[in-house]
């Protein structure tokens, strides 16, 4: 068990590590230069260099990566550019408020999908269960832009029920949870049928059934106990992605959490800023794809941690 | 009845009614006959959907459409159906409806070429993990799990700073986001086919590894493997407009739909015609195509030769 968490918490980070060298990398061969951005556009190539040397940008790209590998082992990844403050400290600043929006929107999703998918897949094919289908099939099939600036036009605009951007009071976290469950119990429903579907026509249901084992034990405690593992992994799965900033909902509702930083932090070359971005992502990722596989043993007793790997 | 199979026509009128306990509605009630007509309907509908948008982008240029990028400052953000705008205008007099089609050519080729390529790589991939195991697996697996935990949108959009919003860089950034799911499944497919008996006698006879694979093994999968590449279709679209929402989409020939989206949203309160009709072609196309997909899964397995 501790060899098991040990070695999958070695192959996480060494995944991170990749990935931050990878974005290190990309960004430098990018045009655009972080020195024009910050002095602004009617600086004389003396401004130009001087900013390029405060910021450390004239040197070889080699030496670059090893003050870049020296300061991620002491959590220091410098100072942003655009904010004036250490990079880590903004993005810190900014992660509770994607948190705050993934927990609600996942949390959310949960609550609506599970039960939708256990009613469809209790009716195959129905005439009812066709039209629910569709629907979901409509919700995975919309731009989750236009539907963020469809509710916001209804629902801030046009009918003021909610503040139509940034989070100021709670009421401002409705319509991005919605936005962006819309999509996600679009997808865990059908998932969620998928599963019961398949677990409800297996024949160890038949036997039960034949027992006398009550309808709601049936759907609830025995296809539902089998079908647990996947549908819990696809709700993890979602919630860790969507703690890489749910990049498209905030930059239409303004939110101010690490989704709409990493595109201003793109825009104006933020070196620092991006990668304190990746890193921190990066790592809550990891973190949360690890908890997933050790919830693995509570959910199903017959998993046993390590020695599962036989695909 | 071996007299009633070996003369039907002259059976067929003196035959009482069944004496089966299953009656036709029993049948019709059936999951089986359900799943079938279900599975029909949605391609009934996914069809008519698809079509709807498709074949009047194909025929966008031989339509009588104003010009998509012309510009006719007198003619500003005119409500639909007036003076022959059918989708109205935009703020700068240009025709909307002609602007959604001449961009739905451009992101329509990305998505299909996106999904082109990463239905290649990822059968060529998949297949080649599957069934050589060993190091390849590993490296393959290793790759697709990293991409897992990588924030997507983000290095999507990096790399697209980088290389700037041409159609190739995005169909490249679109078909590398994309190519984990079809490899995933063609490997676990190839994993079941390369223990089925028809490969051992292969091998027996003499055939090459790679002879195997593709002669014998790779055409059981494919179909299946083609199967999701539909639904690929219906997200890279949608992975499109996304980016290009973001600025990070192909400015040149015609803006893409995510573009004239977020053109239009800074007058959505006074012209909600720019943002809602935009986004709804995007919507019947996704909802047509993922519905295509979904029903050609859900259709019962015909046996050859009608047996």
């Amino acid at each position: 068990m501790t060899n098991y968490i040990l070695k999958r918490l070695g192959q996480g980070l060494l995944t991170v590590f990749l990935t931050v060298s990878t974005v290190f990398i990309l960004i430098r061969m990018a045009p655009g230069d972080p020195a024009v951005s910050y002095a602004g556009p009617l600086a004389s190539n003396e401004q130009l260099a001087a900013v390029r040397e405060q910021f450390g940008l004239d040197r070889p790209v080699l030496e670059q990566y090893w003050i870049f590998l020296q300061q991620l082992f002491t959590g220091n990844l410098g100072q942003s550019y655009s904010f004036q403050a250490p990079a880590m400290q903004v993005v810190f600043e900014r992660m509770p408020y994607t948190l705050t929006l993934a927990t609600s929107a996942i949390l959310l999703t949960a609550v609506v999908a599970i039960p939708l998918g256990v009613w469809m897949s209790r009716r195959p094919d129905t005439g009812k269960e066709f039209g629910v289908n569709v629907l979901t099939i409509a919700g995975q099939s919309m731009p989750d832009f236009w539907t963020g600036i469809m509710l916001l036009t209804g629902f801030a605009v046009l009918i003021p029920l909610f503040p139509a951007s940034g989070f100021a009071t709670w009421g401002g976290l409705v319509l991005p949870t919605v936005t962006i469950a819309i999509l996600q119990i679009a997808l865990i429903s059908r998932m969620v049928r998928r599963e019961m579907t398949n677990n409800l026509a297996a024949p160890y249901l038949t036997v039960a059934r034949s027992r006398g084992v009550k309808n709601s034990v049936l759907t609830w405690r025995y296809a539902m106990g089998n079908s647990a593992i996947p549908v819990f992994t696809a709700l993890g799965t979602r919630f860790a992605a969507m703690l890489n900033g749910v990049v498209v909902v905030e930059v239409v509702f303004a939110w101010p959490g690490v989704g709409s930083l990493i595109v201003r932090a793109l825009e104006t070359r933020d070196y620092p800023l991006i990668q304190a971005t990746v890193l921190v992502t990066a790592l809550l990722a990891v973190a949360v794809q690890l908890l997933i596989d050790l919830a693995y043993p509570l959910l199903d007793p017959r998993v046993r941690l390590g020695k599962a790997a036989t695909a | 009845m071996s007299l009633d199979t070996a003369t039907p026509a002259a059976a067929q009128p003196a035959r009482q009614p069944s004496p089966s306990a299953v009656t036709k509605a029993d049948i019709a009630r059936a999951g089986a006959t359900r799943r079938r007509k279900s599975a029909q309907w949605k391609l009934i509908i996914g069809t008519v959907c698809t079509l709807l948008v498709i074949i009047p982008i194909i025929l966008a240029q031989v339509l009588p459409l104003p010009d998509a990028n012309f510009q006719d400052l007198s003619a500003r953000r005119l409500p639909p159906l007036t003076d022959g705008h059918l989708f109205g205008t935009d703020q700068l007099g240009r025709d909307l409806l002609s602007r959604v089609l001449h961009g739905g050519q451009v992101s329509l080729t990305i998505g299909l070429l996106a999904v082109l390529v990463s239905g290649a790589i990822g059968v060529i991939l998949g297949a080649a993990a599957g069934y050589y195991g060993g190091w390849v697996d590993t490296i393959v697996s290793r790759l697709l799990e990293a991409q897992m935990s990588l924030p997507l949108l983000m290095m999507l959009l990096l790399v697209v700073a980088l290389f700037g919003p041409s159609i190739p860089v995005i169909t490249f950034v679109i078909a590398i986001a994309q190519w984990p799911e079809v490899a995933r499944l063609t490997r676990s497919m190839v994993l079941v086919e390369r223990e089925k008996p028809y490969v051992s006698a292969a091998r027996i006879l003499g055939l090459h590894k790679i002879q195997i694979l593709i002669q014998h093994i790779i055409p059981n999968v494919i179909k299946q493997a083609t199967l999701v590449v539909l639904l690929l279709l219906a997200q890279a679209v949608l992975l499109e407009s996304a980016l290009s929402f973001l600025g990070a989409g192909p400015q040149r020939p015609f803006a893409t739909w995510g573009r004239i989206i977020s053109d239009g949203q800074d007058y959505i309160t006074t012209s909600w015609w720019m943002v809602t009709l935009p986004g709804l072609v995007i919507v019947l196309m996704v909802v047509g195509v993922n519905l295509l997909g979904d029903g050609l899964r859900d259709r019962p397995r015909r046996k050859k030769k009608g047996a």
